[in-house]
């Protein structure tokens, strides 16, 4: 038997989307099944509202699935403690959100949680954060530098697996390359099992891994 | 006669406000809301003249059913939120009570309901206002910073501190009115229980004293029941598993 990283067996998920004013519920992931093994990287495009950022919640629990399985070490997520489940699966956000602080205060929030110090300048180091920036107000921060931030502080974590809901698309072409690079080499580094999110066919080619389009709620493999 | 003369002033005001504001769509809510005002006072003042004839332990019933009142005025403005109603209403007697007896045990008023009703029902209305403004604001910036919250949740951070800073704001923003009010007392205006007491011919040290006793009691009272609320409602915009609830509106 395979020892799967991740597994999603049957996972569906209905949401409430707002039409003309009356909530309408939408199925939007219908019986998905997808494995994942230790450090691979899968890529999930697929359009607007395909339901893509549902599915990386589902997965670390932001948001429930209504039926089917899913298992992280062959273990049912929901037997894990929410908080200690996200610190495993971490998770960056389209649109960067640095909290109130320095940026040195972001990177050891995490570990703070559980009482713990974190090396920040390795951290740093690996995300690409320039030294100077440590001590700086984090809202003042490019949004580049903010997504940076916000990578360091999933990472800060010590997470085995990370879910990329876009992380590239709010940044400039420069900065989209860089994180894009980073997350890459961070993830050979440590052995990270990824589930990216993009909009990007050419991100999706680029960055490797197996390709899965998201479609009328069912995950397919993407062949072009 | 005064009395006559004085709801008759209040009739008259009603209705020329709710005239003009009919313009503004509000005429019938301003009729209604000062039809409801008159008679409610007089109801009260009915009551208080019977509680004058008896024992001061007999103004509590009054205080408390004005605690429920002003507890589910609160509860509505949160949405009507999950066990809600009984929260809303100990912590809004809860805390008007802490604030109330120092008067009484400190000797500043006698045990007569002559003092322990208006006193009681300055800090109820007070507190009800704070809270209410308190759970109002807390539910906006819960809607507004969604992304934030869930961004320390995905960090695997606890809910209660996942909201802490919406709860603060909410707080914050509430107390500001009484925070005002005390900076402009006996600047911008002389206030209820100063001008009452004024009126009754009181010494004006001892009514200004008094006064500002009271105002410190308010915010004390208001910063104490709206903490009680929002930390009890914090658990209402999420579920077990440490999820933001999905936004109801």
């Amino acid at each position: 038997m395979d020892n799967f990283h991740l597994e999603l067996k049957n996972v569906s998920k209905a949401v409430l989307r707002k039409v003309n004013n009356t909530r309408v519920k939408t199925q939007i992931l219908s019986n998905i099944d997808l494995n994942v093994r230790k450090g691979d990287l899968v890529s999930i495009m697929g359009a607007s509202g395909s339901g893509k950022s549902t599915l990386l919640r589902l997965i670390n629990r932001l948001s429930e699935r209504d039926s089917g399985d899913i298992l992280l070490n062959g273990k049912d997520i929901r037997y894990y403690d929410p908080m200690v489940l996200r610190r495993k699966v971490g998770m960056m956000f389209q649109v960067p959100v640095v909290f109130k602080g320095s940026v040195r205060d972001n990177l050891a929030f995490g570990m703070k949680l559980w009482g713990k110090d974190v090396d920040i300048q390795t951290l740093s180091r690996d995300a690409g954060i320039s030294e100077n920036l440590l001590d700086a107000d984090a809202k003042h921060l490019s949004v580049g530098e903010k997504q940076r931030v916000c990578m360091a502080r999933a990472l800060a974590n010590q997470p085995e697996v990370l879910l990329l809901d876009e992380p590239t698309s709010a940044l400039d072409a420069a900065s989209a390359e860089r994180i894009e690079k980073l997350l890459l080499r961070l993830k050979l580094e440590k052995d990270l099992t990824m589930l990216w999110v993009t909009h990007e066919k050419d991100q999706a080619r680029r960055i490797g891994g197996t390709r899965l389009i998201l479609r009328d709620g069912r995950l397919e493999e993407d062949h072009d | 006669m005064i009395k006559i003369l004085a709801i008759a002033l209040t009739v008259l005001l009603i209705a020329l406000t709710a005239a003009y504001a009919r313009r503004f769509s509000i005429g019938k809510e301003i009729s209604l809301a000062g039809a409801r005002a008159i008679v409610q006072i007089l109801i009260l003042a009915s009551i208080i003249i019977i509680l004058f004839k008896l024992p001061f332990y007999w103004s509590f019933p009054v205080l408390i059913a004005m605690a429920a009142i002003a507890g589910y005025t609160t509860y509505s403005r949160s949405g009507r939120l999950e066990n809600g109603l009984p929260v809303a209403i100990l912590s809004i007697a809860a805390a008007s009570l802490l604030l109330l007896i120092p008067f009484f045990l400190l000797g500043i008023f006698p045990f007569e309901a002559r003092y322990i009703v208006p006193t009681g029902s300055i800090l109820i209305g007070n507190t009800m206002n704070v809270s209410s403004l308190a759970i109002d604001r807390y539910r906006g910036e819960v809607r507004n910073r969604r992304a934030e919250i869930e961004a320390y949740l995905a960090l695997g951070a606890k809910p209660e501190l996942a909201s802490s800073a919406c709860l603060k704001q909410g707080i914050i923003s509430a107390l500001i009115p009484s925070i005002d009010n005390m900076k402009n007392l006996g600047l911008v205006w002389i206030p209820g229980v100063m001008t009452g007491l004024l009126l009754a011919g009181a010494d004006p040290v001892e009514a200004a004293s008094i006064q500002v006793s009271i105002f410190a009691s308010i915010f004390a009272a208001g910063m104490i029941a709206s903490s009680l609320l929002l930390r009890y409602f914090t658990n209402s915009f999420f579920t077990k598993a440490a999820q933001l609830k999905e936004d109801p509106d």
